[in-house]
């Protein structure tokens, strides 16, 4: 019944997309790290990566330690000058981001295609 | 004097499961089995859920340390309005996040109530946010000892919907 976490990474004009997959918990953190890398690697030579989209559509199950990685993400990109916004969170961890006030400091957008668009990398 | 009667607690479900990662999803799936179609609304159901698989987990790795042979006992039982979902663990007082200030604790930090700034800034673990959770899930929370067996009690109300307007 448990899915390991998946993440697949594309790079826009300005904009790396992380698009997550499965569960986000303590298993997710190598997934998470690499696919971040990825991005920061992919996107050194071709563009700015201003913004780094966490897509959420695909992902079924967040616990408390995929909430502590999410934060190291954060904490890294701020570090980095960059900004982190996520979508297709479902409403219980949207009301989650809020919570811990994530949301705070991640914009959330319903969809990838807002996101993207509102970004103005579409 | 009057006596007003409560009504005797109704058992819903009640198992057992090894302490091994990743069982408290099995424990989320088995209890929202039970108690859906209850009066729980989705979003409440889904918060319960997540209290649920975060308590397991503590009892998992903090109260049972991991160690299979252990194991975790839930049980689901209903009072009246309220459905009461007791997680318990043989680990006795040594859980993080039910210590005194200052008390330290190997591990996740949670001890310490998070905070995002701080944990960004690099003041605070990233982890730590699994009590905070729970707290936050459901409507009462209540842990207790007895010796060794340590038991989280989560209730959510069947009945109010204060708490979904206003989290």
């Amino acid at each position: 019944m448990t899915s390991m976490c998946e993440a697949t990474t594309r790079v826009l004009p300005g904009a790396a997309v992380i698009e997550l997959a499965g569960e986000v918990d303590g298993s997710a953190a190598g997934v998470l790290t690499a696919a971040y890398e990825r991005a920061v690697t992919a996107s050194a030579d071709s563009a700015d990566l201003g913004t780094v989209v966490l897509d959420f559509a695909a992902v079924d199950y967040i616990n408390s330690t995929g909430i502590a990685l999410i934060v190291s993400v954060l904490a890294r990109a701020r570090a980095e000058r960059r900004k982190v916004v996520a979508s297709g969170l479902s409403a219980h961890y949207r009301e989650i981001f809020d919570i811990t006030r994530l949301s705070d400091f991640i914009e959330l957008f319903p969809d990838l295609d807002r996101a993207v668009s509102q970004l103005g990398t579409a | 004097m009057t006596q007003v009667a409560r009504p005797t607690p109704e058992r819903l479900d009640a198992f057992t499961l090894p302490s091994q990662p990743g069982n408290e999803r099995l424990a989320l799936a088995r209890v929202a089995g039970t108690v859906r179609g209850r009066g729980l609304s989705d979003a409440r159901l889904e918060r319960l859920k997540t209290a649920v698989a975060e308590a397991t987990m503590n009892a998992i790795e903090h109260g049972n340390g991991n160690r299979a042979e252990i194991p975790v006992e839930v049980e689901v039982t209903r009072s009246g309005d309220d459905i009461t979902v007791a997680i318990s663990d043989q680990g006795g007082e040594a859980h993080p996040g039910e210590a005194h200030p200052g008390e330290a604790h190997p591990g996740d930090g949670d001890h310490e109530e998070p905070d995002l700034v701080k944990k960004l800034d690099g003041a605070q673990s990233p982890r730590g946010w699994g009590l905070f959770l729970i707290r936050n899930m459901v409507d009462a929370m209540d842990i207790t000892t007895d010796g060794q067996r340590h038991t989280i009690w989560l209730t959510m109300r069947t009945t109010g919907a204060a708490h979904d307007e206003h989290v």
